[in-house]
């Protein structure tokens, strides 16, 4: 019988199969890093606005406390984005000839909101509440990442359930606490963080890690502080993991 | 011209070809009382009894499948356990985290499922395959091996091996298509 | 043919040597005019040209035209959504879960017959084995359509599957259907394994015969370079027996697992614990049934006589009778069941079956007993047994009957539950019944390809069936027992 294959197919095969064994995990490790990647999950990616408007400048340099412009985020779902009318109750006194507040004016005298463009956002299935987490002390940047340092507003996690969970398993590890102020509610304790880094005050590091847009994690040999800030807030860490916390 | 990379042909061995499997069993048995060791039977049927007249056996296949299936199993569980206490700890109407009665299917059809990858690809594996190209291809009665002939092949690298000898040898068990069979591969 | 005359019938008949054997099976594949052979109803004739009147071409057609009425289907049910199908409220499971159950049933004769009656020495697998084992991957593909299709976003299936993943999720495994998940792919897996094990040899055989060029590279590729050296049969052999004994246990598994869907819930009518042995019976009432439909006709097109006799019928049909007898020991103890645990959910769920007055569904229930039990008693009667018509129509009762069997158990318990507040009614819609026809044409196109590009009958191993029983002529009860050697 004449030989169908050449000796070199040999080869081929053998490298092949190992190819084959192989391919699917370089796959698979390809496409977990693209999905992760800010290309996808659009993190620290800055959007285009109609207005550059600066957190930083605004929330810092001024002082400016958050509730002033996201109203509803003590109360409400969602925390709101400021009206017109909030911006110009300074910007009808202070630099009213801006170019960069030109579509602001514009809103004002033709009475059309702004169109900003959404930076976070959770799909629909998600029933997500900005003010059970202010009341239970998750600090902003927590989740929003380092808005005290940001020029224009970018997305500072991805929001995957991965993330969300990680602190739903073990909330005793992501709870801000602000030791200056432990008498008050762990509502005002959040607001405090901004004031302090307003004012220059000292952080504790892990402060300074949250101002950094670290996640602030609570070191091991402190977590007991975290289990008993869980005990003092009345956090059900029993049922916070359940399905129907977020999908309703 | 003989280099690492087209070496010259040498001789792989002879064939010869046997009409049914009782005859290639006999001149196996005949070949290995003879005092060849290299040689190796082809067939188109598993010929019962051929591996012990050529003194060889082999039972590393159970053990691979063996291992196969216990490497299922601690995968089974270690999925298990891992994502029900350390990965994704749920409660789950209650049930305790461990809830060992409801863990044993999966565990189950893992155990069975790298087990029977263990038998297949280590069946494949050992028996040096996929091979498309074989020196003992290029003989020309080959073809049958698969079909109605029984081949036994002396092969070369037996030390008792001498062409004009195995021929003889050969012709006196009644083989027919006696075959030297040329082989241009390093092995 | 007398009882008598039937035990001395042989497994192989007719005059063959080994080449002869080649050409008969392995011709089917390599020489196309072997499918022109077998003539096809005048009627249909008519309308065919020269080049396709052939039964393979009226099957192909067949199947080839479902196929498409199931593209369409999938089509309308991913553009549209879940709702173009029956389910509803309390029905949530419909003709999804019920075909997909059949399907997996119609699955488990090809593992039984190549595992099971491979651990127990019974050569009149032989013949059988490879197209049964065919079968059981073309209906696991039907089947597992049926789920992934049912979580409505079917390109999205691998979140069933344990993974890293960014939801930071995993399977829940204490849910019946995390194991059913498990349980149809290992069974598909190791379905495939053994199925390419056994063909090795034979693409060998193949690649041997073929004439045209790119025949013996594909089948020179597929068999790997089997040379059918002695050491290769060797752990080959070692390899098929371990195969079998762990399809054993799998082939078991899957549908008590597939039962377990059922009969872990707390549904009137479900929840038994008669349920995995019965689905298991089932099972393989329902595959035997399939391979006695499909090789009827396929061994008359073939001219494979000599090698699927009516000794392979015969004991098939019996197979059919003795786990036929299991069902119907199954519905007679879910009746019993019902009766003797008191409940009245339960009770009331065997009124809903039995009243055919006053139930909307009782009708389904006496077509089960009527196409599982009544019709099947025929395979008592060994005249039954050997006419090939009867025997077709009554696998086709069966198919048709087990059928009925999931249609009885699904939405008839969903809609008769606890609450009489959530009564309700379940219909199947057209896309549905296009689903439906489509995977028994898919199955069908599947089938039939298999046939034209693959050996239908273990080549080698009715060589070594041959062989033997050629070597034992004058010892004629070992050839029939087959057990004793």
């Amino acid at each position: 019988m004449a030989q169908i294959f050449k000796p070199a197919m040999n080869t081929i095969c053998t490298l092949s199969l190992l190819g084959g064994a192989v391919a699917p995990f370089g796959i698979l490790f390809v496409g977990s890093r693209i999905t992760r990647s800010p290309h996808n999950t659009k993190v620290d990616n800055p959007l285009d606005q109609p207005i550059p408007f600066s957190h930083k400048h605004h929330a810092i340099e001024l002082a400016i406390d958050c509730r002033f412009c996201h109203t509803g985020v003590e109360k409400n779902a969602t925390a709101g984005v400021p009206t017109t009318e909030v911006c110009m109750t300074c910007h009808s006194q202070v630099w009213t000839n801006s170019p960069n507040l030109e579509a602001i004016r514009q809103g004002w005298e033709t009475n059309t909101p702004i169109q900003w463009n959404k930076v976070n956002t959770v799909p629909d299935f998600v029933y997500f509440d900005h003010s059970i987490h202010i009341a239970k002390g998750v600090n902003c940047n927590n989740c929003h990442g380092p808005v005290n340092k940001m020029p224009i507003t970018w997305k500072g996690r991805d929001f995957r359930m991965m993330w969300c969970v990680e602190c739903h398993e073990n909330p005793q590890k992501f709870l801000y606490k602000d030791d200056s102020h432990p008498g008050q509610s762990p509502r005002a304790q959040v607001f405090n963080f901004y004031k302090k880094l307003a004012t220059g005050a000292k952080l504790t590091p892990e402060e300074h890690e949250l101002a950094m847009g670290e996640v602030q994690k609570i070191p091991d040999d402190k977590v007991h502080e975290g289990y008993q800030n869980m005990k003092d807030r009345k956090v059900n860490v029993n049922q916070l993991k359940d399905c129907w916390v977020c999908h309703r | 011209m003989s280099s690492p990379w087209y070496p010259d042909a040498r001789p792989y061995g002879v064939v010869g070809s046997f009409l049914t499997p009782e005859d290639l069993l006999r001149a196996t048995q005949r070949a290995s009382d003879a005092g060849y060791r290299k040689m190796e039977a082809y067939s188109p049927i598993p010929v019962e009894g051929i591996t012990q007249a050529m003194k060889w056996d082999d039972n590393l296949l159970g053990w691979i499948t063996f291992f196969g299936g216990l490497a299922g199993a601690c995968t089974g569980v270690l999925l298990e356990v891992w994502t029900s206490t350390q990965a994704y700890a749920h409660n789950v109407g209650g049930k305790p985290l461990i809830s060992w009665p409801m863990f044993f299917p999966v565990l189950y059809e893992c155990t069975i499922l790298f087990a029977a990858f263990g038998a297949t690809f280590g069946m494949f594996a050992l028996n040096g395959l996929p091979k498309p190209h074989q020196p003992i291809f290029n003989a020309a009665s080959f073809a049958r091996a698969s079909q109605d002939r029984f081949i036994l092949c002396i092969e070369a690298e037996d030390p008792n091996y001498e062409e004009k000898a195995v021929v003889q040898f050969l012709e006196g068990l009644g083989a027919q298509d006696i075959e030297s069979v040329m082989t241009t591969e390093g092995y | 043919m007398s009882l008598k005359d039937m035990n001395k019938e042989k497994l192989v008949t007719g005059d063959w040597d080994y080449a002869g054997m080649d050409s008969q099976i392995g011709g089917v594949v390599l020489d196309p005019a072997r499918h022109m052979e077998a003539k096809v109803p005048p009627f249909l004739a008519k309308f065919m040209p020269e080049s396709v009147r052939s039964p393979w071409w009226v099957m192909f057609g067949i199947g080839f035209v479902f196929v498409n009425v199931l593209l369409l289907s999938i089509t309308i049910l991913v553009l549209t959504g879940i709702g173009v199908w029956g389910n509803n409220q309390p029905a949530g499971w419909g003709f999804d879960i019920i075909n997909f159950v059949w399907w997996i049933g119609i699955g488990h004769a090809g593992t039984l017959i190549s595992a099971v009656l491979l651990l127990l020495r019974q050569q009149w697998r032989n013949s059988i084995n490879r197209f049964a084992e065919a079968m059981t991957i073309f209906a696991v593909m039907c089947a597992g359509m049926y789920p992934l299709l049912h979580t409505g976003r079917p390109w999205v299936a691998y979140w069933l599957m344990p993974y890293p993943n960014v939801l930071g999720l995993w399977p829940q495994f204490r849910s019946p259907l995390v194991w059913d998940v498990f349980a149809v792919t290992t069974y598909m897996t190791v379905s495939i394994l053994f199925w390419y094990v056994g063909l090795v040899p034979d693409l060998a055989t193949l690649r041997d015969r073929a004439t045209n060029k790119f025949a013996r590279v594909a089948y020179g590729m597929a068999a790997l370079g089997w040379n059918g050296g002695s050491r290769a049969w060797h752990r080959y052999n070692h390899a098929s027996i371990m195969l079998a004994g762990l399809s054993t246990p799998l082939v078991l598994s899957v549908h008590s697992i597939v039962s377990f869907d059922f009969a872990m819930s707390i549904v009137p009518g479900w929840n038994t614990t008669i349920f995995p042995p019965y689905f298991v019976a089932g099972a393989v009432f329902a595959g035997f049934a399939m391979v006695i439909a499909l090789a009827i006709p396929i061994r008359k097109w073939y001219r494979l006589e000599d090698f699927i006799t009516m000794k392979h019928f015969d004991w098939m049909a019996k197979v059919m009778l003795a786990t036929g007898l299991i069902v119907a020991y199954g519905y007679a103890m879910e009746v019993f069941y019902a009766w003797y645990s008191g409940q009245p959910a339960e009770l009331a769920l065997l009124y809903n079956r039995g009243n055919l007055a006053n139930t909307p569904y009782s009708w389904a229930f006496y077509a089960l007993i009527l196409f599982n039990i009544a019709i099947p008693a025929f395979l008592w009667s060994p005249k039954v047994r050997q006419n090939l018509k009867a025997l077709f129509w009554i696998s086709m009762s069966i198919s048709v009957g087990m059928w009925f069997e999931r249609y009885v158990i699904i939405p008839l318990s969903l809609t008769r539950d606890y609450l009489p507040s959530s009564y309700g009614y379940y219909t199947p819609t057209i896309v549905d019944f296009g689903m439906f026809a489509g995977t028994i044409g898919f199955f069908i196109f599947m089938m039939f390809l298999f046939i034209r590009y693959l050996p239908m009958i273990n080549i080698f191993e009715m060589k070594e069936l041959w062989h033997h029983m050629s070597h034992h002529d004058h010892k004629e009860h070992e050839t029939v027992g087959g057990g004793k050697h």
